[in-house]
């Protein structure tokens, strides 16, 4: 163990990109899903009035059913982008 | 093709001044662990070797600390690439009295949804995701050193554990 202490000290995590894309993409894509589901099934005289406000960054996103899944593909996809962009530039910055 | 499956130079590499010709090394003892685990039906000499990493390397990679100042400028820029875009796009879309983007300025002082104020917003949000990245980098390093010398006192610990029954 002590030949590898040295190691353990100096050696820096490199990020999986991809993972870390998708982990993200999951994140953001299943919280959106569950907002705007969980808004659906409470009902109520003007569901998702704040949520709705989306729409104006995500078009054809509503707070419906069909919206849900429509919110899950659009989070996935931001996610991905944002995690993948993570994983890259700390990759980039380390090696 | 090598008869045995050690290939030379991968797990078979040069032996260490003052080791003993032919003794095995710890490298190599820790490939022929894995390869008797994951192939039990065959033989050491011949099965082909496997993918899995050593136990060592294993354990470095698992403990090994995350570049705090690096993963806060990978963080710090999608925070203000967010930002920025959202402002974009509101801005593109002639947001008034859609959704108001103006309370952000509440947070980051000087912020306004206008081109101008899409560049501030840049600079905001990397300064904010630079700050949580590096934060969360120093947390998680600071959680996993800890374990480690928790690991390591209980494990000298059990090393003294018959000494004191000795006594």
């Amino acid at each position: 163990m002590a030949t590898q202490e040295p190691e353990l000290q100096t050696a820096l995590l490199r990020l999986n990109a991809r993972a870390w894309g998708i982990a993200f993409a999951l994140l953001l894509g299943g919280g959106l899903f569950l907002a705007t589901i969980i808004l659906v099934v409470k009902g109520g005289p003007n569901v998702g009035q704040h949520l709705s406000l989306l729409r104006v960054f995500l078009p054809g996103y509503r707070v419906t059913y069909l919206g849900s899944f429509i919110g899950f593909v659009y989070g996935f996809v931001i996610g991905y982008a944002i995690g993948r962009l993570i994983g890259s530039v700390y990759n980039r910055l380390v090696s | 093709m090598d008869p045995t499956g050690l290939r030379a130079g991968a797990l078979m590499p040069a032996p260490a001044p003052g080791a003993i010709e032919g003794a095995p090394r710890p490298d190599d003892i820790d490939a022929l662990a894995v390869r008797i685990r994951f192939h039990p039906d065959q033989s050491p000499m011949t099965a082909t070797p496997p993918r899995a990493m050593p136990a060592a390397q294993a354990i470095t990679l698992a403990f090994a600390p995350i570049h705090k100042r690096a993963f806060g400028v990978a963080v710090g820029l999608a925070t203000g690439l967010v930002v920025f875009l959202v402002t974009v796009i509101w801005l593109l879309r002639g947001g008034q009295g859609l959704i108001n983007l103006w309370i952000l300025g509440n947070y980051f002082a000087g912020y306004t949804p206008t081109w101008g104020g899409a560049f501030l917003g840049f600079g905001w949000g990397f300064f904010t995701g630079f700050v949580a990245g590096w934060f969360l980098a120093f947390a998680r390093n600071f959680v996993i050193a800890t374990s480690l010398f928790l690991i390591r006192a209980r494990s000298d610990l059990e090393t003294t554990r018959d000494f004191l029954d000795h006594i």
